[in-house]
């Protein structure tokens, strides 16, 4: 029986699991392993300004020194000798959705992307391995002055010395050995400038896909939401699954100017081979709010700390999460926050949910600094337990140098409960939908928080899981 | 006897981020004075009570090393936390709070245990008391086993007193065995001088309806750490436990709590409130370790903490492990001064704010010397705090 | 003395977190002795008032102000208030683990008169004044208000009122949520106070069971932060039978 329910989860993930792998040939691909005859030849490939080559050198030479984290997930099954940190499709990118590789668009056509990008986003970058093959913006968030397009672009453009003055400043490459690497073999990803005052309506969405097996995709993602502007930023991820590691080491750095706001919304399907070791970090200044709602179901492993700093007097964040480990699945995910300014305020609210053996964690810190006077934090993370052979972990740490500040924790760990199970059985469901009735129920904090093609996105997610669940 | 220090203590069950430097506990010091090796001497020994005195450490082990595969019942489902650190105290006769550095110190130094062993089925009215008069300028290192045979009860008070002003070095270890529903309760009152360097090691362990409850109070020293590793193996075993300290000046407090349920329906209550002041300095490890087969399980940690001076650093640690699918796992962390309403409501009833902080201080900490189940040492506490405040 | 104001609140308008003001331009003139209610559709800003007269940091005075007196209390600490001879009971009386009902009031006690308690006087009038108003002695031990029920907090705000004798009592809705015979005894321990001396009150209330017993000088509704009408003891009867609509469509025009 449980076999049955196996193939049933297998065929419904297949809409992410398609691979092209008979057009290898149409593309680009650089040796596996990282030296610096390795480095060089991404920044040739990409035709870096001098500055950019000397950065990666000595990211380089960063990644050779830095040690592993002592923490978290064991990552001894990434061996860097066998990913390729560059794959390209031997075309450029595009402006235009016809002139996009018939295969590339393919896959993102079956991933519902333009008809997203027809329906209801202000634009979309479409990343395809290490390349962005598709970057659109509608005209008229255009004309309001706001800025997005790729990276590299960006970084021989107008805008070049605005990206000088960001890049990496946020998250330097020194922060850990998987920012040194991503500095080093960086490629793809977006820059998004939105104008003081300027309020972007609808989302932008960059979709991430990694196509390639024993691969690393390594985008960089930088917005700058100047003063008083508000965006709502939309990341998707996807893979589909290969016998190999994959590794997917990217870099978001986002600046939330005064009285700016900038949601950031992510739905991670990576496929489950994937070491998913991203870094995202936001500052935020006076009167500003970032928001992160995030959703994290795919990957092998996961090290996944969005960071907050709320550097300017009343600057606001709020954190939304769900995870969900299933089979082989080693989550480790959360948030971490820094008070800096004073009545700076946050808010972490995490689900996670475990089940097939999967492990997921909840990790978190959250510091306030002396500065950071009449500071208030408040951390709730609920873990929810589907079995007896998985692991659900809370890992929330609190460093508070003040005593003007205002700090609450609540962690609850436990499983679904039999009543409810019962009262809604009794109604007629079966156990089955009873339970993924529960678990959504447990997801909605977080799925409200998102556009609904996204919560609907999210809530299939949670049927798949739940359909896979063998109740032995 | 002049030791030099380097213990790495106290280490978090699960490492975590290395910034927040709260992954363990380093106790350093050169030329560190430890000339005395034994626990004082205990009156009269009650009846059912055996005493062995200064035992060796190793040997008054034994009774732990005996049961090993009993306290250490694993299912056979595979799945350790990441960067599970219980590797590193496996050869610790029991696992305790602040670690197996503690154990070689004791060994190193020759340091001795004293062994009660408490006949099944007999319940000690009167608690045995332990008290350590501390001089200053005194080093003392010493440990107790108590062994609470089937069904029996016994209640073990200890108090390290010195001087104010007094300097010094004081530790203990002190290992627990609670068999079927024997219940044992320790009591540790804390009120060294400021100049005192304290380390507090306690482990143990439960079997079927056993029960350990650890009431504690770290009130003085400069240094102190506490660390506390309770094992839950069979079913229906209890751990309770009560902290209450108050931080002050340059004091630095460093804490370590786990409980580990491997047996079916255990129980662990854990409340740990204090007072931060000055520029001291605390942290708190607290960890409930749901192992797979401890089903029915609960556990609870709280923390109640109160901020009183803009110089304080406080480091809170909350972790809640969990392999087992029918449990209940909380913990919650109140961290901060003095709630605003609760400020009014006293206002209100004509006490101004440096005297509803008094109160507070004193009825964080009175709630838990009222455990002390000793008139005397009881009101010696509240007579310390009364100074205090 | 009995002309002389207790009480002056003086075109008081009141905001909470600088926002929309809650409280309109409210006068009170509360003399020794008298009892006065304060009756008002729920929202109207009842609480917010017994907040303010008693300095809740949480709400701010926009206009006006509050002599105790005679002395101008306006921006006065809620301790300062407390030991001039103001007490508020509470809604919602907080929970303080660690600190027993007996030994806080005795530390209130000693905050308001700055005199030492004598321990044993202390002792026997607390017991009698528990006696009154039916609550086990076991009560002083257990810690202030922590597992208490809704009856018993109530009580134990009574009981604070009884053993710190203020001059002039606000009491927010000490009625609500009892059942009949804690409202009784509630009751009882008000006339208690009300015999005692010229203890004046303000019974902030939407409901009239707890005015049975006790004699009323003024009543005044309280309408969207508005003072809409003053009248004696007998428009609680008036209220009690039509209701607030009256008021409401009256501040309409």
């Amino acid at each position: 029986m449980s076999d049955n329910k196996q193939v049933v989860a297998d065929i419904n993930r297949s809409i992410y699991d398609f691979k092209d792998v008979e057009n290898e040939k149409d593309f680009y691909r650089l040796e596996e392993g990282l030296t610096e005859e390795t480095v060089l030849k991404v920044s040739e490939e990409k035709n870096d300004p001098d500055w950019m080559r000397e950065f990666r050198l000595k990211c380089l030479k960063l990644y050779n020194e830095i040690k592993f984290p002592d923490w978290g997930p064991d990552i001894d099954g990434l061996d860097m000798d066998k990913i390729s940190s560059y794959v390209r499709h031997k075309s450029d990118m595009k402006g235009k959705w016809e002139d996009v590789p018939e295969d590339i668009k393919n896959t993102f056509e079956k991933l519902g992307i333009p008809q997203a990008e027809r329906e209801s986003l202000a634009g979309v970058g479409a990343q395809y391995d290490s390349e962005l093959v598709y970057h659109n913006v509608k005209d008229e968030v255009a004309a309001q002055g706001v800025i997005y397009t790729d990276l590299e672009s960006a970084l021989r453009g107008e805008y070049a010395d605005m990206i000088k003055d960001h890049f990496m400043k946020l998250v330097p490459p020194t922060d850990h050995k998987f920012a040194a690497l991503h500095g080093a073999v960086w490629s793809g990803g977006s820059f998004v400038y939105v104008p003081k005052g300027v309020k972007v309506d609808i989302p932008l969405q960059s979709y991430f896909r990694l196509n390639a097996a024993g691969a690393g995709q390594f985008e960089h993602t930088l917005i700058i939401v100047d003063e008083g502007a508000d965006l709502h930023f939309i990341e998707g991820c996807s893979a589909p699954k290969y016998n190999v590691a994959n590794l997917h080491a990217g870099c978001v750095e986002l600046y939330v100017g005064k009285g700016a706001r900038l949601r950031y919304s992510t739905i991670e399907n990576w496929s489950k081979n994937m070491y998913n070791l991203n870094t995202k970090r936001a500052l935020v200044e006076e009167n500003g709010i970032m928001e992160w709602v995030s959703g994290s179901f795919g990957s092998h492993t996961s090290y996944l700390y969005p960071m907050t700093i709320l550097k300017g007097d009343h600057s606001k964040t709020e954190f939304t999460g769900i995870t969900f480990a299933g089979q082989g699945q080693n989550l480790d995910t959360g948030a971490k926050i820094v008070h800096q300014g004073k009545y700076t305020s946050s808010s972490i609210s995490t689900k996670s949910i475990s089940k097939d053996g999967g492990i997921g964690t909840y990790r978190s810190s959250v510091v306030i600094q002396n500065t950071a006077k009449k500071a208030k934090a408040s951390v709730s993370c609920d873990s929810l337990m589907l079995d007896s052979i998985s692991r659900a972990d809370t890992i929330p740490g609190m460093d508070i140098r003040t005593d003007d500040a205002d700090v609450g924790h609540e962690a609850k760990i436990g499983r679904i409960s039999d009543e409810a199970v019962f009262y809604l059985m009794s109604r007629g469901i079966s156990e089955e939908d009873a339970k993924t009735m529960i678990v959504s129920g447990f997801a909605n904090p977080v799925s409200k928080e998102l556009p609904l093609e996204y919560a609907v996105e999210m809530n299939n997610l949670i049927k798949l899981e739940m359909s896979g669940h063998s109740n032995a | 006897m002049k030791k030099d220090l380097d213990m790495r203590v106290n280490v978090l069950p699960v490492l975590t981020y290395n910034f927040l430097h709260v992954n363990d506990s380093r106790i350093t010091g050169s030329d560190i004075t430890i000339d005395s090796l034994e626990c004082p001497e205990v009156g009269t020994v009650p009846a059912g009570v055996s005493l062995d005195r200064a035992v060796s450490f190793d040997k008054a082990g034994d009774i732990f090393r005996a049961n090993k595969d009993r306290i250490l019942v694993t299912t056979g489902v595979p799945g350790a936390p990441n960067a599970d650190m219980s590797y590193r105290d496996k050869d610790q006769a029991i696992r305790t709070g602040m670690g197996i550095d503690v154990d070689q110190l004791m060994i190193s130094t020759g340091a001795t245990v004293d062994v009660y062993t408490v006949a099944e089925g007999t319940k000690v009215a009167e608690p045995i008391v332990l008290r350590y008069e501390m001089k200053d300028g005194q080093g003392s290192l010493s440990g107790q086993v108590v062994h609470a045979g089937r069904n029996s009860e016994v209640t073990v008070i200890m108090t390290y007193i010195s001087d104010k002003e007094a300097s010094g070095f004081h530790g203990v270890s002190t290992r627990l065995l609670a068999e079927e529903g024997a219940k044992i309760n320790v009591v540790k009152v804390q009120l060294l001088g400021d100049g005192f360097m304290h380390l507090d090691d306690i482990g143990g362990a439960c079997f079927a309806k056993g029960q350990i409850d650890v009431v504690s109070l770290e009130l003085g020293a400069k240094k102190s750490w506490a660390g506390c590793y309770i094992n839950l193996v069979e079913g229906e075993a209890v751990f309770n436990s009560n902290m209450g300290y108050l931080c002050r000046q340059d004091h630095n407090l460093d804490i370590n709590y786990v409980s580990d349920h491997r047996g079916k329906k255990t129980n662990a209550d854990m409340q740990f409130k204090g007072v931060l002041m000055d520029t001291a300095q605390k942290t708190f490890r607290g960890t409930i370790d749901f192992k797979n087969g401890s089903a029915g399980s609960a556990g609870d940690e709280q923390e109640d903490t109160l901020l009183l001076s803009p110089g304080v650093v406080n480091k809170t640690m909350p972790v809640i492990l969990c392999q087992e699918e029918d449990v209940d796992g909380r913990h919650g962390a109140t961290i901060g001064q003095l709630g605003e309403e609760l400020l009014f409501y006293m206002q209100a009833r004509g006490i101004d704010e440096e005297e509803a902080k008094k109160i507070m201080i004193k009825a964080r900490l009175e709630s838990v010397a009222r455990m002390i189940p000793n008139p005397e040492i009881m009101q010696k506490v509240q007579y310390y705090i009364q100074n205090i405040v | 003395m009995s002309d002389q104001s207790l009480l002056q609140v003086k075109d008081l308008s009141v905001s909470i977190d600088n926002e929309l003001p809650i409280l309109h331009k409210i006068n009170l003139d509360i003399k020794p002795g008298e009892t006065h209610v304060l009756m008002g559709p729920n929202g109207a800003g009842k609480s917010t008032l017994g907040y303010t007269l008693m300095g809740n940091p949480h709400y701010q005075v926009t206009d006006g102000s509050i002599l105790f007196e005679g002395e101008d209390i306006t921006h006065a600490s809620a301790d300062k208030r407390a030991k001039a001879g103001m007490f508020l009971s509470f809604q919602n009386p907080l929970e303080v683990p660690g600190i027993s009902l007996g030994s806080f009031i005795r530390n209130a006690y000693h905050a308001q008169t700055g005199a030492p308690v004598k321990l044993l006087a202390f002792q026997k009038s607390l017991k009698a004044a528990m006696e009154l108003l039916s609550m086990d002695e076991s009560y002083a031990d257990r810690d202030l208000n922590v597992g208490f029920s809704g009856g018993e907090k109530k009580k134990a705000e009574i009981l604070q009122l009884l053993m710190l004798n203020p001059k002039l009592a606000i009491l927010d809705e000490t009625d609500s949520g009892l059942d009949v015979d804690a409202v009784r005894t509630v009751s009882k321990g008000i006339e208690e106070y009300q015999k005692k001396k010229d203890g004046a009150l303000l019974i902030i209330t939407h409901s009239t069971k707890i005015l049975e017993s006790l004699h009323v000088d003024y009543t005044h509704v309280l309408v969207k932060g508005n003072i809409v009408h003053t009248g004696d003891g007998t428009l609680v009867d008036e209220i009690n039978e039509h209701g607030f609509e009256r008021f409401v469509s009256e501040l309409g025009n």
